[in-house]
């Protein structure tokens, strides 16, 4: 298993360098003029883009470019975004922690609620429970998230005032603010709001949190539970999951060890993108609850041409997939040995 | 069941849960009684006045900072002192008699947030830091104007012209007067100083390296870049809030109250201004009352706030001061790595930077425009068409002047004209912009596309909303093709759009790449002429030159309203403020 991991691990810096190579060909389409932003860092420096252009040799050899910038990258420099008005290492850090609260309390329900239900439609096939979860199933996934978004603000906000958008409650917000009432330690509030022992702050931050956490479990789940049961369906039809009933051994025990377990490779990978597409910002939702997540400015970026901003961003999320599939791998052998022996 | 009644079945759960709504309504307890929270679309530019040139910024600015003088309540034509004890008038013998020269006794005990004394030298240090920052297409035109005699501090090659002897000899401090000498006499030139002459602290502004204010570093600090500047994220006034925070991760301003403020301090002790993007959104946050006023609202989402319970709409308020929205087109725009040019060329997918040079593209485009649809549709007939440049209500304002309206056939004609008739045969593909989160001006921008693309299939329309403040920025940078937006008057007086519209120093023009030398002299002669008849007519013929030239065209003058909380007191409106004015709100 050491070795399986440290081969990845080995892989990891080519990956990298494949990806940079990547973005920065993309980049290699816009002007100079767009290009000199990536070397910006204080907003000082835009009166003098003829000179950054010089100055970093962005009318030089392409390769020379490209080590520059990558010197730049490694450092964490990737430049100004015009968009969030600072430089974009700082809007990922600023922007990201949101996105990844929300990705932390949206995975769990919907990995726990998809495989459970998943595999009990599997297993009680043509039962109610299986009716109920491909209702489910198609309910989550036959509306836009958009609507569910909108339909559930409407319902548990508009009309019953309980779960409210954006991130805190303007009290909350206020006193979240405040370096003298509240200290930051990892920018995640509700972890943050424990550790200042303000549970009401806590409290605040996840009733703000219900409604994003509900719409995307809504939408996502049904994914996940599809792909199980169909997933669990193929499993139990193999020759080794009869040969286990055959035995005598108890069913639970032929579902929850022999069959699932296998059935769970699919399951990973989609678990995985679902994981790193959550990190990477859900922009609809954001919006909608007015949530300030990576999300929602990396789409912004875009659509106003922000090319230091979208450049960051697409090297960050690169740098998720790759870790994401980093985890699916090491939880692909993890699960089944023969992985890792190929 | 077919998809459609799936997708109504959220619809009726929604309806039967909204029909069990509780009774909050009216009767409802204040929220947040001391903090004000207003929600709107679009972020802010700057907070400095001396570059901010835009609706939202000021609405932040002038409630952080304080002019000489300022509107007496809702009136546009007198003044109260501010900054000044007084308002300069012939009659108290601070305004010299042949109209030229104003002295402004300056209030004494006022501080800055900070806690500094405001002084005579501050008020000059920031007039005069005004009139040297001109940036493209900024606001320092108003004053260099009237006290100058300039309308830009940059010649054709952009060498600074501005001298440091006229600025001192213009703008001095005299003992505790400062004391103001103009070109010309110009009448509105204390509807200008109500606005325009927010005093800022000369030792903070040099502390954080801006211009010290001496003639030797002046090109340094002549047009700059937005961030570059002292004030841009950073305030310190003497007003009635102070800045607590720009949040840009929350996507806020945080106004606090200035417990220090020489007039009794603000009875709101907070403000938060937020930006939320999804008007369903804003809706529900002010009817659950965890917002105050929407300040984004459109007309077309009025009909869900009508009858709400504790929403009071405030509707037709006097207006008369803006054009909202016009269509303006680039005449030489910024094509390099710009996807809103498409191919640069004029081969079906794309166009050329100077395509719209030819005002036969530019008449195509204004008689494509469905006005009735956008007036109705859009405003809800709570508007009415656009005569020209200069709003309705508005000295100058022609009723007779001619004005473009919906003729598919003779947008057609005008296309077959254009470029010798390549437009015609080749076909173009451009985007139309608009500030994003402005539902209206969506609509206008989508209205376009669909009239121009049924004239030939050839010609491709995209449209794309950006952020305010980077639709702004692009705007600067002449690289948007044709985009809507509006103006707000910085002061009652037909100059002010004909400056803005048609002057090739002015802020539309200036980013346009439009000049027109005859259209130059006459927009500066009719601010200059005295006889009110002959100055009506030069503003006439004005019309007539914008209708002819179509640098621009004007769509609809519409009818103000506001949308807030039936527990906010002590709002009021004048048509001049860039935003709401939070000194006199209180809640409950």
């Amino acid at each position: 298993m050491t070795v399986f991991i440290a081969r990845r691990l080995l892989l990891l810096p080519l990956v990298g360098i494949g990806v940079t190579l990547l973005i920065f060909s993309l980049l290699q389409l816009l002007s100079p003029q767009q290009r000199a932003a990536l070397y910006v860092t204080d907003p000082r420096q835009l009166q003098a883009i003829d000179a950054i252009i010089r100055e970093h040799g962005l009318d030089r050899p392409v390769y020379i470019q490209y080590v520059q910038w990558l010197g730049r990258v490694l450092q964490g420099d990737l430049g100004w975004s015009e968009t969030a008005k600072m430089p974009v290492a700082r809007a990922i850090a600023t922007f990201f922690p949101a996105t990844l609260e929300l990705t932390l309390y949206t995975f769990l329900p919907i990995i726990a609620l998809g495989i459970w239900l998943g595999t009990k439609s599997a297993v009680h096939r043509d039962q109610v429970i299986d009716h109920f979860s491909r209702l489910f199933a198609i309910g989550g996934q036959s509306f836009p998230t958009f609507v569910w978004g909108l339909l559930l603000l409407m319902v548990f906000y508009g009309a019953w005032r309980l779960f409210p958008p954006g991130r805190l409650s303007l009290e909350a917000n206020l006193v979240v603010l405040d370096p003298t009432q509240f200290r930051t330690y990892t920018h995640l509030v509700t972890v943050d709001a424990l550790l200042n022992g303000k549970l009401w702050i806590f409290l605040d931050a996840l009733r703000h949190l219900a409604l994003p956490v509900i719409t995307l479990s809504l939408v996502q789940t049904a994914t996940l539970v599809r792909v199980t049961r169909s997933s669990m369906l193929e499993t139990l039809r193999q020759d080794y999951v009869r040969t286990a009933r055959a035995k005598g051994l108890e069913e639970p025990r032929v579902i929850n060890k022999h069959a699932r377990k296998n059935a769970l490779i699919p399951v990973i990978t989609l678990s995985a993108l679902l994981f790193v597409g959550l990190l990477n910002g859900v922009v609809i939702t954001e919006t909608i609850y007015n949530y300030p997540g990576i999300g929602r400015w990396g789409a912004n970026a875009a659509i106003q041409l922000d090319a230091p901003a979208v450049a960051g961003f697409a090297l960050f999320s690169a740098l998720l997939l790759v870790f994401g599939n980093l985890a699916a791998d090491i939880l692909y052998a993890w699960i089944d040995p023969r992985i890792r022996l190929g | 069941m077919t998809k459609t009644r799936w997708f109504m079945l959220p619809v009726l759960v929604a309806a039967l849960a909204l029909a069990f709504q509780p009774g909050l309504a009216s009767g409802q307890a204040v929220k947040n009684p001391d903090t004000f929270v207003a929600v709107s679309f679009g972020d802010w530019d700057s907070l400095d006045w001396a570059w901010a040139y835009d609706t939202a910024s000021f609405g932040v600015i002038f409630n952080i900072y304080e002019p000489l003088i300022f509107f007496e309540g809702g009136r546009m034509d007198r003044f109260t002192p501010m900054l000044a004890t007084a308002v300069p008038t012939i009659q108290n013998g601070l305004l010299s008699k042949d109209g030229k020269t104003y002295t402004f006794p300056i209030r004494q005990g006022v501080r800055f947030h900070d806690g500094t004394p405001m002084t005579a030298e501050d008020v000059v240090y920031s007039l005069r830091r005004f009139l040297l920052t001109d940036r493209s297409g900024g606001p320092s035109s108003l004053l260099l104007e009237p006290i100058l005699g300039l309308t830009s501090t940059r010649d054709d090659k952009g060498n600074l012209i501005l001298k440091y002897a006229d600025l001192t000899r213009a703008i001095r401090a005299q003992g505790n007067n400062v004391i103001i000498t103009l070109k010309e006499p110009f009448g509105p030139f204390l509807s200008i100083l109500a606005q325009w002459s927010y005093v800022i602290p000369k030792k903070t502004a040099i502390a954080r390296g801006d211009w010290d204010g001496t003639a030797a570093t002046m090109r340094k600090y002549n047009n700059p870049k937005k961030e570059s500047m002292a004030f841009f994220e950073f305030a310190n006034g003497t007003g009635p809030f102070k800045l607590e925070r720009w949040d840009r991760a929350g996507r806020q301003i945080i106004l606090v109250r200035n417990d220090n403020y020489w007039r009794t301090p603000a009875r709101l002790r907070r403000v938060v201004i937020r930006q939320v993007d999804e008007p369903a959104t804003r809706i529900l946050m002010l009817k659950a009352g965890d917002a105050d006023a929407d300040l984004g609202v459109t007309r077309r989402e009025l009909p869900q706030y009508e009858g709400a319970p504790g929403i009071r709409i405030i509707d037709d308020l006097p207006t008369g001061t803006s054009t909202n929205p016009a269509v303006f087109f680039t005449f030489n725009i910024d094509c390099a790595g710009n996807p809103d040019c498409g191919s640069g060329r004029l081969d079906g997918a794309g166009i050329p930077p100077n395509f719209f040079s030819d005002v036969n593209v530019r008449r195509g485009f204004a008689y494509a425009f469905d006005y009735n649809t956008f007036l109705q549709d859009g405003f809800r007939g709570k508007a009415t068409l656009a005569k020209g440049v200069i709003p309705r209500g508005m000295f100058g304002f022609n009723e007779k002047q001619e004005y473009f309206t919906f003729d598919r056939a003779r947008a057609a004609a005008n296309f077959r004209e254009a470029w010798g008739g390549q437009v015609w045969e080749r076909g173009f593909k451009v985007t139309v912009l608009y500030n994003a989160g402005n539902v209206v001006r969506e609509l206008g921008a989508r209205i376009l596309k669909d009239n121009i693309e049924a004239i030939n299939p050839k010609f491709k329309i995209d449209i794309r909303g950006i952020t305010w403040s980077s639709y702004l920025a692009a705007m600067d940078a002449s690289k948007l093709p044709v985009f809507f937006i509006g103006w707000l008057a910085d002061y009652p007086d037909p100059h002010n759009f004909t400056f803005h519209f048609m002057h090739s120093d002015g802020t539309f023009p200036h980013v346009q790449k439009f000049k027109n030398e005859e259209v130059d002299r006459l927009v500066t002669a009719a601010a200059r002429e005295t006889d009110r008849a002959k100055r009506e007519q030069m503003y006439f013929e004005l019309n007539r030159k914008y209708f002819e030239l179509v640098p621009s065209f004007a769509t609809v003058n519409a009818i103000a309203f506001r949308v807030q909380r039936s527990w906010v007191r002590g709002w009021y409106w004048n048509p001049m403020f860039p935003g709401t004015y939070y000194y006199t709100i209180s809640k409950g």
